[in-house]
This record gives structure tokens, sequence and C-alpha cells, in this order.
């Protein structure tokens, strides 16, 4: 999923202190999943925001909601008659999202609630990892499903770098060092083949080097 | 600036002789006088001069510019290359003005990761390895051509080292790599610093096995100890660095005051150590802001004179 | 504005408690002269959301209470546990928001202990005497 962490209370009541009437939109896709931004966080964030408002004297109204996805037209128009009638919207969605809903409703202040941040998995409880950098050439299956793009400090090709110790990156010793995962899974699906010669450099135009990326499926157009 | 002349560096080890590099580092600043001095230290003493490039990610004079400042005092530098900072339009352009400035050797490396440096708030870049950086210097130099494939009106003759780290694990794939580094275009490699000489010497038979030894230059890397709390904080916060116990007890052994000269010592029996090794061309001495001991050391070691630059 | 005096102070407290620790709080006889007791009965202290606390301090509770199993004998394996991890979370929420961790606590009481829960809600109450009021209420 697109992982996101919800950000500081302090800084989210900073940047709605203005509005009288606020909607808290909520996501119940990727943010839901990494408990950042779903219908569950809309509640907890409206009370907080609340109560420390009437700490300070401000009655705040805030209107909670939460669409299936805030990346697609047919579920951001569910919220619509929602955003019209409050000042501003606060979006708990990824940043895809909060784009959408302020490309849609222009007249409409839309702030981000969380920081968007990687593509991920869940491994183990509590503990969300980047794997993905959506790098558009997928080269898992030369590298035994380790990717070396995104969990390589250095996006090392042909790894590892002197700095690789104990299977772990000189960056940081809790994480794996991804060429270690790498020839380990290699070595044991007998593939080593594949990272014996020279793996030639990259062409990053697929991984947004060339701007913003575009996908447009015209079979997928009636 | 004579461009015909061949790599003094590349001479030496084409005629079979042992050959001694050392490093410097630039300064944080403009200052040439620091270049100056280091240059002084060293001059006579080695081959040619490493010069390291934003070295564990701190923020230093170019090596571009400080190679040039070596280079007109007398000495032959070695432009180290990381792929950290720069894309492959800036190294490809940076290769190009090297050589029209005289700088014929060139090491290529990825880099120390920034977040270790001064500005750990940078984007890194990354955008090809050192593997690539090799290869890209043998085709501008064998084929004339950049990496677009485009016919360059000059192409520079550079003599192509790399790095390596018998230290550094999965122990078992570091010679596998080596290989590649070698069959990317690598004609010399400089080895981390070696205080683990059985761990060192059993992945240069590994190499010789591979027939890498016939193929390039292998400089053992050296870097005198000046304490055991020295030997300790690299132990501990360098990576891929491998100082075994006997070595700190030896340094913990002597009174502080002694604890430098039996630092040296160590070099110094690393060096013969060496020296014997079928597979090993030479050293590379990496005193980091220790320059001054560097005479020293050739002198002790019994490397002096050196060859003369022809 | 004068300020609310011990005298005029009548806490509210807020419990929510898993039935079983016990089944009726008001069978504890627990309000008073001196505060307020209201009480939100659950199958099992994990039941607590963030929200269900922070709502309790919207509605006027000055101080809110869990009362879970002790360790080892919630009858949902780790419900206690999952209650423990939400207040954490909560108690970083209000001092966040500004209100003071120190309003919500949760106890761990034994099946029908009696005592237990007055001590802790004499503790609370105490508590309540430093921080007075809540701001927010």
């Amino acid at each position: 999923m697109i992982v996101a962490e919800q950000k500081p209370l302090a800084e989210i009541k900073a940047s709605v202190a203005q509005y009288e009437k606020l909607l808290i939109l909520g996501c119940g896709t990727c943010v839901k999943t990494c408990f950042a931004g779903g219908e569950d966080e809309v509640a907890t964030l409206a009370s907080a925001l609340r109560l420390a408002f009437k700490k300070d004297g401000k009655d705040i109204k805030i209107e909670e909601l939460t669409v299936e996805r805030q990346c697609e037209d047919e579920f951001i128009q569910e919220a619509a008659a929602a955003i019209e009638r409050n000042d501003a919207v606060l979006s708990l969605a990824c940043g895809a999202g909060v784009q959408d809903i302020a490309s849609r409703f222009a007249a409409s202040p839309v702030l981000p609630g969380v920081n968007t941040t990687f593509i991920g998995i869940l491994e183990k409880q509590g503990l969300f990892i980047e794997e993905c950098s959506g790098c558009g050439d997928c080269k898992l299956a030369t590298y035994g499903g380790v990717c070396p793009v995104t969990r390589c400090a250095k996006k090392l090709f042909n790894g590892p770098c002197g700095g690789s110790q104990n299977g772990k990156c000189e960056v940081d010793p809790e994480t794996d060092c991804a060429w270690q995962l790498i020839i380990d899974r290699l070595k044991a699906l007998g593939q080593m083949d594949n990272i014996k010669h020279y793996i030639p450099p990259n062409d990053w135009r697929p991984s947004g080097a060339g701007g913003p990326r575009k996908l447009f499926r015209e079979d997928l157009v009636v | 600036m004579n461009k015909d002349k061949q790599s003094n560096l590349k001479q030496i080890l084409e005629s079979g002789g042992f050959a001694v590099t050392a490093e410097c580092g630039p300064p944080r600043g403009a200052d040439t006088e620091v270049v100056i001095e280091k240059g002084n230290l060293l001059k006579g003493y080695v081959d040619a001069v490493n010069v390291t490039d934003n070295q564990t990610a701190i923020v230093r004079m170019s090596s571009l510019a400080a190679c040039v400042h070596l280079k007109q005092m007398g000495l032959e530098p070695i432009m180290q290359m990381v792929t950290r900072d720069r894309n492959r339009i800036a190294l490809q352009s940076d290769i190009m003005g090297a050589y029209s400035l005289g700088i014929k050797n060139i090491l290529c490396l990825s880099g120390d990761h920034q977040t270790f440096g001064s500005q750990p708030d940078a984007l890194n870049v990354f955008d090809i390895d050192s593997m690539h950086l090799l290869n890209m210097l043998k085709t501008m130099r064998d084929e004339g051509k950049d990496m677009s494939g485009f016919e360059l009106n000059e192409s520079p003759q550079m003599f192509i080292g790399a790095a390596a780290n018998p230290f550094a694990d999965p122990f078992e794939y570091r010679v596998i790599r080596l290989a590649k580094k070698i069959e990317a275009g690598a004609q010399f490699i400089q080895t981390q610093c070696i205080y683990n000489m059985p761990r060192f010497r059993e992945w240069l038979r590994m190499a010789r096995e591979e027939g890498l030894t016939e193929k390039a230059y292998v400089l053992g890397g050296i870097t005198p100890l000046k304490s055991a709390r020295m030997a300790k904080y690299m132990a501990a916060n360098v990576a891929g660095m491998d100082i075994p116990d006997e070595v700190i007890r030896r340094l913990e052994g002597v009174p502080k005051e002694k604890a430098a000269a039996e630092g040296i010592k160590i070099c110094l029996e690393t060096i013969a150590e060496l020296r014997q090794e079928k597979g090993v061309s030479g050293v590379h001495i990496m005193a980091i802001e220790n320059e001054a001991k560097v005479g020293g050391i050739v002198e002790a070691a019994g490397l002096m004179p050196r060859p003369k630059a022809v | 504005m004068t300020a609310i005096t011990e005298k005029d102070f009548k806490p509210v407290i807020t419990i929510f408690h898993c039935i079983n620790t016990f089944s009726e709080a008001e069978a504890l006889d627990l309000s008073g002269d001196n505060c307020e007791i209201r009480s939100v009965k659950l199958a099992c202290s994990s039941m607590v959301k963030d929200v269900f606390l922070l709502r309790a301090f919207e509605a006027g509770a000055d101080a809110v209470v869990v009362f879970a199993c002790p360790e080892g004998e919630c009858r949902y394996i780790s419900g206690n546990l999952r209650a423990g991890k939400r207040v954490e979370r909560v108690k970083g929420l209000l001092d966040e928001i500004g209100l003071d961790r120190r309003r919500l606590a949760l106890f761990n009481i034994a099946t029908g202990d009696t005592d237990a829960v007055k001590q802790a809600t004499d503790d609370t109450l105490e508590v309540l005497k430093q921080l007075g009021p809540n701001p927010a209420a």
C-alpha cells in the first residue's frame, strides 16, 4: 500500500485554525490500511481538534466523512455536498488524493493531514517498510525478488558496496543490505548467474526522471 | 599540459614495479595552501596521489581542482570519482575536463552515503554505480564514444582504477564482484586498509585463482593507526573495516605516547608481508590527516627511491 | 474570573470498564458529593477505541479511567494489552492537545476487587485536585 503518517497535531491545528467549519475527509484504501487516514483516524483527529480548539476558546465545527478512495472521481463526488458546505477540507488521503480533491473543488482550500511516504508492505505488526519506488521498469526477476533500486541506499545495479557488513546496510544497522538479500535469494534459487556479469546502467525515464508520468489506457475508454 | 605523456602509475605497474600511492583529502574551503602542504609532504615518496571526492560525504574542494593543484606542483594525481553526487552527464563532462587538464588516472567509487556527511539533507544521485563508471571510462578511452554513443573529438586516455574491500560482506561474492569490475574496465585496484592479513590473503588467493591478479594490479591499502582509541573507533564506525582484537591489544599494550610508533610498526609489518604476496603490485597508504608520516613509512619499508617519472 | 476552588469543583470521571472487572458501576456507589461518575460498560477493555476516550472528554469528563483485567487474565487473551496500548497513545494525544496525559489512566482490576476500584477512583480525584477541571469542557 501507499504508506503515510499523520502529521503532528500541532501542525494540523495551525493549518486549520482560520476556519469555522471544517470537513475532515478520510480515505478507505491505502491510508486506512496503514492507520493514518481511515474513518477511525478521522474520528479520533476530529475529536482531538475539537478539544484542542475548545481549550483555546474556539468552537470549531468539524464534519467527519470517509470515502472509499480519493483518487477516483466516482468516490470523490460522494463528498461533493460535504465539501461545499464547509469552509475547508482536511484530507487524510495520500498526496494524490489531496490533489485530486483540490483540482475538482477549486474554490475550497484543501489541506493535507498526512505525510505520504512510500510504497510498502506491512512486514510485521506495526512495521511498514518501503519496497517499491515505482521505477517503471521492474527488474525483480533478475534480482530474485529483492529490489536494488528501492532497497539499496545507493541504487546499485552491481552491488554490494564496500559498506555492507554482517548483512546490514552502512546507512542504518537495522536495515538489511539489499545486496546481501539478493545474493542469498539467488543462491537459494540457483540463479547466481544473474549477477555474475556486468549489468548496464538504468534508463531512468520510466521512473519519472522525465517529468510527472501518465498512463493512458485507451482500451478502457468507452 | 602534455597530454601525450602516459600515466606514471601505469608505467611503473606495467614495468613490473611495486607501486606506492597515497591519499590527499582536499580542504573544507577554497584554500590551496592546504593542498600544496599535503603535496609537499608526499612529493618524492609516492608514484601517484589519490585525491578524494567529498569523502564521507563531507563537502570539500572538488577532487578535480585539487588534482590540478597537485599536478601543477609536479605530483601525479589519481582523481577519485564517486557516483553519489553527479549523474552520468556531469561525470562524463568532468572526465573530459580532467583529461584536458592533464589528469590521467581515475578511481571509480560509489561513495559513502550522504547520511554520514555534512549535508544529509541533500538529494543523492546514484544515477549510475561504480561498475557503470568503470565501463564508461573504458568506452570513452577505447571506443572514443560517450555513453550515448556520440563520437568524442578526443578520447580521454585514462588509467582506470577501482576499489575493493576484502573485509566487507558477503565475503564469497567479493571476488566475483572484483571480476566484474575488471571486466568493466578496472586496470588497478586499491583495497580497503588491511589489518586482518589472513582474511586478505584468503581474498587474494581467490582472486589469483580466478586469474584476476593477471588482469589488474592490486595495491594493498595501509592506514597507520595512531592509538588504540582510533582503532576501536574505526572498527566500530567505519563501514567495511576489519580490525582484529590482537591489533587493538598491541596498541593497548604500549604506553600511550608509544602507540603511534607501534601503529607504524604494524604498517611496516603489513607492507613487508604484502611484498611477499604473489599478485600484490603495490601499496596504497591512506594516512588520513596524517600525511607527514607517509614519507617515513615509505623509507622504513625500503621502498625508496621512487622511480623517476618518464 | 474567579478561579474554581476545590469547593466548587465537582469532578466528572468517566469510567470505561470491562464486565469482567465488575458488571455494574452503579452497584459500587462511587458517585457522591465530591464527584460524578459516568460509566461505559464494555465486553472487553480492548473495545476502548481512541475516539471513545476523547469523546468522553468532549462530553465533559475531567478524567477518564479504564478498568481492565490483570495481565494474563483477559478472557480474550490480549484485550487488556491492547487497551493499554490505546490508552498510551491517547495519553500522548492529550499532551499534544494540551489537556495533560494524567487525566487518563488505566487500572488493572481483578474480578470483583471493589477496594481496588475505590482506590483507583480516589487516586484519580487526587490527580484532579492538582489538574483542576477539563479546560476543553
